[in-house]
């Protein structure tokens, strides 16, 4: 009997294996402060969700994805990587949610239009299919493989390799993804231009030059 | 680095407090030395009354503000209207927790301690627009897009100087970017580096949203900007986050270039004080000094000269410490 729930326990916990161990090489006897933590974290990213997928108001549902945003560099730092955690709030709490906000001021913002109404059944079944799709196709994925983490000291090269990394091995991916985000950028600026219309004189400027 | 031993996290606690007390503290003081100056520069002679010279007076108005009512005016979103004081206040000390004062006077040792910086000074921008936002004033609403735009501008500059010098010293660390600097003047990195100083100085004050850069508090165009309708201790939040966000980008710019704790002689936190105060003093004579710049031209200094001036800065370091 007892054997059988110990098997259980270690299927479910199959996937935090590498993350326990890590945890535990490197503060020893802490192992439930981390797992209190890692437990803490994911309760932040899940009720920063539902706060952004449930609320009428845009500027809550941007609050709630803050929230998202610091459970998931929570867990960053969880694994023992503080650059990326603190990259996470610098990038996404720091410049996309404010740009969010910015998106928000322009817009209307109503609590009356057509997408404040709750959801019909039918939306619902599609939203829980395409919650249902990824989960099916990762849950065996990450059970079967269960992680296989490189045991490195705490936060002592961890930025120091993550940027030989970026310059010498997976240059091709950094430098694609740069020429990615310079064609949204170009995109976006031609999209915004207006050429001047020289009949209308100086209120026909275009947004660029303003 | 974050060894959660009991010890160290009893110094996490202290160091908390002591920076409550310093934040409180320097802002009573600030108070004071701004209405000096303001004083001084305007040919007035600033508060008088109250105590020898005047001194008294700001602990005054801080108990003033400590009894006001809270008034919350109708409609507003009350959860995004009290979390707003919250948020701007609370990452703040968070903020100080890896500064070196001294040598072994820094609250919490983190080898990325500048990008923790960076990285939670942005939670004190989503305040403003929450505060502006909720508190469903128009004024408000102006203040806090304007807080955004500007926020979101000078922050490039500031880290790209601040990169320059990263480049320079090899470290995220704090600490040890002090340590790589020496005791006299000449050793420091504002020799080096002084473009990158100079660009600092001016987002600083685009960053901490000072005259003449303090176009979401704009009083003549605004009322106050994204803190109209705070009163009491909301009010009070705000204004004691606003002078430790002063305080702190005055620690950080003489960490980064001025030497930080170190000095000609008895290298000490004291050395990390003076510095950090004649910078502040520095930003007071500014706000005095100069009229406030208008939205456009605000955007422009940014975008026109001080991202690509940063830019060149940045690249000329690369290229010489790679080739020299």
């Amino acid at each position: 009997m007892d054997r059988a729930i110990e098997k259980i326990l270690a299927t479910i916990w199959l996937p935090f294996d590498g993350l326990e161990v890590l945890i535990a090489e490197y503060l020893p006897g802490q192992r439930v402060a981390a797992l209190a933590a890692f437990g803490l974290y994911a309760l932040i990213i899940l009720a920063g969700g539902l706060m952004a997928i449930g609320s009428r108001n845009l500027v809550r549902a941007m609050l709630g994805l803050v929230l998202t945003f610091f459970g998931v560099a929570g867990m960053y730092l969880l694994l023992a990587s503080p650059f990326l955690a603190f990259m996470q709030v610098l990038i996404y709490v720091g410049a996309v949610c404010v740009l969010i906000f910015f998106a928000i001021m322009l817009t209307r913002n109503t609590s009356e239009g057509e997408e404040s109404r709750l959801p019909g059944p039918g939306t619902a079944i599609y939203g829980l299919l395409a919650f249902a799709l990824p989960l099916a196709v990762l849950v065996p994925l990450i059970v079967r493989h269960a992680p296989k983490l490189q045991e490195t000291a705490y936060g002592q090269t961890e930025t120091r390799l993550l940027g030989q990394g970026l310059i010498t091995g997976d240059v091709f991916s950094f430098e694609l993804i740069s020429i990615i985000l310079l064609v949204a950028m170009a995109g976006a600026v031609f999209l915004a231009w207006r050429r001047p219309e020289p009949a209308a004189g100086a209120a026909g400027r275009g947004p660029a030059e303003r | 680095m974050m060894d959660l031993s009991i010890a160290n996290f009893a110094q996490i606690i202290v160091a908390c407090l002591l920076i409550i007390g310093l934040m409180v503290g320097n802002a009573v003081v600030m108070v004071y030395i701004e209405r000096k100056a303001c004083g001084f520069i305007q040919r007035r002679p600033g508060p008088y009354e109250v105590g020898p010279r005047g001194t008294i007076q700001a602990v005054c108005d801080s108990m003033k503000l400590l009894g006001k009512q809270i008034f919350i005016p109708g409609n507003v979103d009350w959860l995004l209207f009290f979390l707003a004081p919250i948020l701007a206040f609370f990452p703040v000390l968070l903020l100080f927790l890896p500064i070196p004062f001294g040598k072994f006077l820094t609250g919490m040792r983190v080898d990325e301690g500048i990008l923790l910086i960076l990285a939670f000074s942005g939670i004190g921008v989503i305040s403003n627009i929450l505060a502006g936002w909720s508190s469903n004033n128009k004024y408000g609403l102006l203040g806090a897009a304007r807080a955004v735009s500007q926020a979101v501008a000078y922050e490039i500059p500031m880290i790209m100087a601040l990169l320059s010098v990263i480049f320079l010293s090899g470290t995220l660390n704090l600490s040890e970017i002090v340590e790589r600097q020496g005791s006299w003047p000449w050793q420091w990195n504002i020799v080096c580096q002084p473009l990158a100083f100079f660009i600092y100085l001016v987002s600083l004050v685009g960053e901490t949203n000072r005259a003449p850069f303090d176009l979401p508090e704009a009083e003549s165009e605004l009322t106050a900007g994204f803190h109209t309708e705070y009163s009491g201790m909301g009010f009070a939040l705000f204004f004691l986050s606003e002078y430790a966000n002063m305080l702190l980008v005055s620690f950080v710019c003489a960490t980064f270039f001025l030497g930080g704790y170190k000095g000609p002689f008895l290298d000490g936190f004291w050395w990390m004080f003076i510095k950090a105060y004649l910078i502040m003093v520095f930003i007071v004579w500014i706000r005095w000094t100069f009229p406030r710049v208008r939205f456009d031209q605000l955007l422009n200094i940014n975008w026109k000269w001080l991202l690509p001036l940063s830019i060149i800065n940045l690249w000329v370091t690369a290229v010489v410490l790679r080739f020299v």
